[in-house]
């Protein structure tokens, strides 16, 4: 490569972490106004003596995505163009493919895949089944008013395990068999007093949360059989279940309800607040103020960052460990309506997905807060859930009755080749 | 009293002695002045009478008293010079003839004496004898008559003391004589006979005399009397004395030797042995100002030493310089004029202008042509005359503009502006009030966010879930719909029989309520949403009919029947129907959720009707219609009942039922009404396309009117929590803006417009029909005619 002075060049040094992509250590000269796609091309001439076929490349500056020219983007970050800069380069997430379209009789408003199944809950009253495949198991009946939020609790071969939560303020206990392709509800948990906006099961699977509209957070039990001592065995018998705990600090609808780890709660809250509780202490840990009331937030145990979807088009980055009241760590502007739904990659530590008012999914790298990686088309409608529990599948539903999957490549190359 | 004495002796002394006695008197006086100097003061320069009076004692005599003038003069006279005087003084004005006729003639006769005496003898005439002196004014008089008199044989006041005498020489008195020229006689003798001229002869006649009479030559005729006089020969050596320069009187000696009578020496000792008066020893009063005004001087600044005084005068009598191009800024009148501007000078001339330019100034051809082609733009040329040529100054002729320029220039100077005016520099945006950026009063609505589609036709009302899940609209399409806010999701169509004009959510969130006003019938309608106790709860209290046993009065049961609703609509949700006699226009809950209002437009002096929900009972509040009432309003607070007519609002007091206040909104067509949460200012939107904001503390009349929308406005909302308000008007715009409203009484609400948000799509020229804030968000909901909701957050 030839070294060419002059005005517009920078010097710069390729690194990767991803080290069978690794090339040398030395500093290039490259002109200032090199776009990603031809530091692509330079990466792979680099490369080429190694491996044949070319792979993408994305190039972090300064940790965030180059999205434009380079010189653009140190302007933007008031880098000076004498320093020898350090460009990281990652192999580009590969684009997620549609798969398949799950056709309901009414809005889908919850979705949760597991395994191969996928679950999702319905304006229509009922629970469905799905696989992964788009073959449709099993519809599940039994709340009286549209489902709100579903989580599975465990699943193996025989049997699996899940919560609905519904606007008949309720949330049900579900047991499925899946030999006999049978659901039972194992208990009714009744005590809110308005429709359960949420519902988030521990990471030990031994309790689950629940978030509703009458600003409460109520904490139960996710064991098949409650051994609680207050119950009354003729409530035993009925199977409806009382909340083991019961938080009050929000004052308005919980939306958002995820657990961060066995004894720790993340809540989101139309109150324009982010809330960590603490269940050993039955308080809150932290509090965080937006200035938007929250639809939606998720919390990622590989970076330990909470991504909020709020009453407005952005998604917004916090860190819950900072105690500064309401420093958003970052905004990320992209979607067209409000962002009903968001999901970390429970993989990949720098990914999440969002689903918006405005039909459309994104994926997200948080590092690259100006544009999403990739649009995820094929919503008619609203978006109302997402997922992506299954780092295999990004499965979304909305209120164009149907539930779409997309196939994540990079996880299925990985998971292949883990295999 | 020198110049008197003078003046005394003039009158009577004959000439020559008067002589001896002026110059006397002069060298007296010039004696007086040199010792004035030496004694007095410098500064004092007056020759005052008192002064010299004091100067001539205290030479003339050592032991003058310090006494009146005459008194001292006379003591002074008297010690000094002896007695030999004494018959002079004593004697009359006779005794003086002859003195001065001695004196006349002896010329031994010691003037000294003479002078000496003379001043104190007329004095003591001018005292004691009034007679002498009239005659002494009289014979004031030329000295040819003197001459005339002057025969030698009558002596002048030899025989006549009286002045008769005289009178008949001359009866005409002292007239020009030519008047009595064609007469014969001139005046008139004692007895009134004519004193006849004496006969005039001829030339021939008088050559005869001259012939004749030797003494011809010295006979002279007196004009005044006609009378031929003959000159004595005394009086010729007189004449002749005169002729030749010489002092008229013969015994006067010019060269007599000098006397001085008065030392140029100062008196080491006080020549008076008088003590010093008592008086002078104290300070002086006088004196006292004086150097008070002196000190005063001094420290102002004002007196100024001789040396100053001298250049001054010297400056003012010397020659003056005027600056010719001077400016009048330097001029004291033009200082107090701030930052003056001077009137614009004239160019100096130059060559061009001489009337003999040098020939490099004068046009050629191509300059003469370029001067005439400008001529419609005479400002354009270069010069604004043509220079031009002549052979000498004589040869200039008048110029012709000379009037006019000079007119020009005095207007110039006139019109122009004397000093720099200070342009008052206030920017427009100064004189508007500051109002916050609306930046800093987020949050409000800025964006569409939601749109709430599935009525079929438009949507005429709007409410909002006490807790903020879910909202209730009424449309034209005869149905009720209840959405999820957050999802847009419609949860419930109620339909009803007619079309549905206004919706209102029960405020108690205790209670699960619509009220939905369809045609003449409101309906109660129990949505089902939100907690399933509270849908229970209020599912039996509206079940039951509390038992009432009051009768009610025939008006009222003519306009209003109570009824459950019918199994069918029970099923929809509908609990109670309650008939009205005529269409429903709207309605609205009280805060409490127990009372409701509901407006018929129709119903004349029933329009206005309250309900109440726990005892199922109606209530007019009105006797009267004080005009088509468009809307009605609860108090928030208060037990105010506010009644919109077209063009008044009434405020009502319920508990008291009477009338407290009238709003004046000077507008056409009040089209709906809302108040603060607060319940301290309403907020009143028109359909001439105004908004009013009345502050009910403040006045009767709007705080303020808005005219933010271009059509008529529909629907204005407070918003129970934010300081925010929203209208809604037929141009399709929801406006919304910052209301705030202070607690304290001397701040003003702020008003602030802040976001128009015009998404609504126009059908038949409606826009916006009602507008609806969420409790507790800042969003607002709209309805439309384009048969949609619409949520701003």
């Amino acid at each position: 490569m030839d070294v060419e002075n002059g005005e517009g060049q920078v010097q710069v040094h390729l690194k990767t972490k991803q080290e069978h992509y690794a090339v040398p250590d030395v500093p290039y000269a490259i002109d200032g106004t090199v776009t990603t796609a031809e530091l692509n091309t330079f990466v792979n001439t680099l490369l080429q003596q190694k491996d044949g076929s070319p792979v993408d490349f994305d190039f972090l500056v300064f940790d965030e995505y180059l999205r434009g020219r380079l010189c653009d983007h140190l302007r933007e970050k008031a880098i000076s163009f004498e320093d020898a800069i350090e460009i990281e380069y990652v192999e580009r997430f590969p684009a997620p493919e549609p798969q398949d379209c799950l056709l309901h009789d009414d809005w889908v408003s919850a979705v949760k895949a597991n395994g191969k199944w996928i679950l999702t809950g319905c304006y229509d009253n009922t629970l469905n089944i799905w696989t992964n495949k788009g073959k449709h198991i099993l519809t599940i009946s039994g709340h009286t008013a549209p489902i709100k939020a579903v989580d599975w609790i465990s699943l193996d071969e025989e049997s699996g395990r899940f919560v609905s939560s519904s606007q008949d303020q309720t949330a049900m206990l579900w047991q499925w068999n899946v030999g006999s392709n049978t659901a039972e509800c194992v208990s009714v948990c009744k005590g809110h007093e308005r429709g359960v906006d949420s519902v988030s099961v521990s990471p030990d699977g031994q309790r689950f949360a629940t978030g509703s509209w009458d600003t409460m957070l109520k904490v139960w039990s996710a064991e098949l059989d409650d051994a609680g001592e207050g119950t009354s065995k003729r409530m035993k018998e009925s199977g409806v279940r009382t909340p083991k705990m019961t938080l009050q600090g929000h004052r308005e609808s919980i939306s958002a309800v995820q657990w961060m780890d066995a004894s720790t709660l993340l809540t989101g809250s139309w109150d324009h607040t982010l809330k960590v509780w603490d269940l050993s202490l039955e308080g809150i840990k932290t509090e965080i103020s937006t200035n938007k009331s929250i639809f939606d937030a998720s919390y990622s145990n590989l970076n330990r960052l909470i991504v909020t979807a709020s009453a407005d088009k952005n998604l917004r980055l916090y860190d819950a460990r900072t105690n500064q009241g309401s420093v958003v760590r970052n905004t990320y502007l992209g979607h067209n309506a409000w962002v009903q739904a968001v999901m970390w990659s429970t993989t990949e530590e720098f990914l999440f997905v969002s689903g918006a008012y405005d039909n459309q999914n994104k994926l997200w790298d948080c590092r690259s807060p100006k544009a999403p990686l990739y649009d995820l088309l094929g919503h008619g409608e609203k978006v109302l859930d997402i997922d992506w529990t299954n780092p295999k599948y990004i499965v979304s539903g909305g209120a164009d009755n149907s539930v779409r999957v997309f196939k994540s490549r990079k996880a299925v190359v990985e998971s292949m080749d883990t295999k | 009293m020198t110049k008197k004495l003078t003046l005394k002796r003039k009158g009577k002394e004959p000439e020559p002695t008067n002589e001896v006695a002026a110059s006397s008197e002069a060298s007296d006086n010039e004696e007086e002045e040199d010792l004035l100097q030496a004694v007095k003061d410098p500064g004092e320069d007056t020759t005052d009478d008192e002064g010299i009076d004091q100067e001539y004692q205290s030479d003339s005599s050592e032991d003058l008293e310090f006494e009146s003038d005459e008194e001292g003069n006379y003591l002074g006279r008297k010690k000094g010079d002896g007695s030999s005087e004494e018959e002079d003084d004593d004697g009359d004005e006779e005794g003086e003839e002859e003195d001065e006729e001695e004196d006349d003639s002896e010329d031994g006769e010691s003037a000294d004496d003479g002078d000496e005496e003379k001043p104190t003898t007329s004095k003591q005439n001018k005292s004691e004898d009034e007679p002498s002196s009239s005659k002494v004014s009289k014979k004031t008089q030329p000295p040819t008559k003197d001459l005339v008199k002057r025969d030698p044989s009558h002596p002048e006041y030899h025989d006549s003391d009286t002045s008769d005498e005289e009178d008949i020489r001359n009866t005409v008195g002292n007239i020009p004589m030519h008047w009595y020229d064609e007469y014969k006689h001139i005046g008139y003798d004692w007895d009134a006979k004519k004193i006849v001229k004496p006969p005039q002869g001829d030339q021939i006649d008088e050559f005869l005399r001259k012939i004749e009479d030797p003494n011809f030559w010295r006979t002279v005729k007196d004009p005044q009397t006609g009378q031929e006089v003959l000159i004595t020969d005394e009086d010729i050596a007189l004449i002749k004395r005169i002729i030749s320069g010489r002092i008229p009187n013969k015994d006067h000696n010019e060269y007599e030797p000098w006397v001085e009578w008065f030392t140029s020496e100062v008196e080491k000792m006080p020549i008076k042995n008088v003590p010093d008066h008592k008086r002078s020893f104290l300070p002086s009063v006088s004196e006292k100002k004086r150097v008070g005004r002196m000190v005063h001087a001094l420290k102002m600044g004002w007196m100024k030493t001789t040396e100053e005084v001298e250049r001054e005068k010297q400056a003012k009598r010397g020659p003056k310089f005027y600056m010719l191009w001077e400016t009048d800024t330097s001029r004291e009148h033009m200082r107090r004029i701030h930052d003056p501007v001077s009137a614009p000078k004239r160019d100096l001339p130059g060559h061009a202008e001489s009337y003999n330019p040098p020939p490099e100034y004068l046009f050629d051809e191509r300059e003469t042509k370029e001067w005439l082609k400008l001529k419609d733009e005479p400002h354009k040329r270069k010069l604004h005359f043509m220079p031009q040529k002549f052979t000498s100054l004589r040869a200039v002729p008048a110029y012709s503009r000379y009037l006019r320029e000079r007119f020009l220039r005095c207007l110039d100077l006139y019109l122009c502006p004397r000093a720099k005016r200070v342009k008052l520099n206030i920017d427009a945006e100064y004189l508007i009030p500051k109002l916050p950026s609306p930046r800093d009063l987020q949050p409000f609505p800025t964006i569409e966010s939601l749109v709430y589609r599935g009525h079929t036709d438009l949507v005429r009302s709007v409410s909002v879930e006490p807790k903020g899940e879910y909202i209730v609209s009424g449309s034209d399409d005869k149905t009720v719909k209840i959405w999820e806010i957050a999802t847009g999701r419609c949860i419930r169509t109620i339909e009803t029989e007619d079309v549905v004009r206004c919706v209102a959510w029960c405020p108690n969130a205790k209670l699960s309520i619509i009220a939905v006003a369809t045609g003449n019938r409101l309906l109660l309608i129990n949505p089902k949403v939100g907690d399933k106790v509270l849908v229970k709860k209020t599912d039996d209290l509206l079940a039951e009919e509390p038992s009432s046993d009051v009768i009610e009065s025939e008006r009222i049961k003519a306009a209003v029947q109570w009824a459950t609703a019918e199994p069918a609509e029970q099923e929809k949700g509908v609990r109670v129907v309650i008939n009205h006699f005529k269409p429903i226009r709207q309605v609205t809950w009280h805060g409490r959720g127990d009372y409701l209002a509901t407006v018929m437009p129709e119903g004349a002096n029933r329009s206005a009707l309250i309900h109440q929900l726990s005892k199922r009972r109606s209530q007019i509040p009105f006797s009267k219609s004080k005009g088509l009432i468009q809307c009605v309003l609860f108090h928030p607070v208060k037990p105010c009942f506010f009644v919109a007519t077209q063009h008044n609002i009434r405020i009502y007091d319920l508990v008291k039922q009477e009338l407290v206040k009238k709003l004046l909104t000077n507008s056409k067509w009040i089209s709906g009404m809302s108040i603060h949460p607060k319940g301290d200012n309403l907020l009143v939107s028109t359909y001439d396309k105004k908004m009013l904001w009345f502050d009910l503390d403040l006045s009767t009349k709007p705080y303020q009117t808005m005219r933010l929308h271009r059509n008529a406005v529909r629907s204005v909302a407070f918003h129970l929590r934010y300081p925010l308000f929203a209208s809604g008007s037929d141009d399709q715009a929801v406006i919304v803006s910052h209301g705030m409203v202070y607690n304290d009484l001397l701040q003003n609400p702020l008003i602030v417009p802040l976001k128009k948000l015009q998404t609504h799509e126009k059908r038949e020229d409606f826009g916006v029909l009602d507008v609806n804030w969420h409790p507790i968000q800042p969003w607002i909901f709209s309805t439309g005619a384009d048969c949609t909701i619409r949520l701003y957050t």
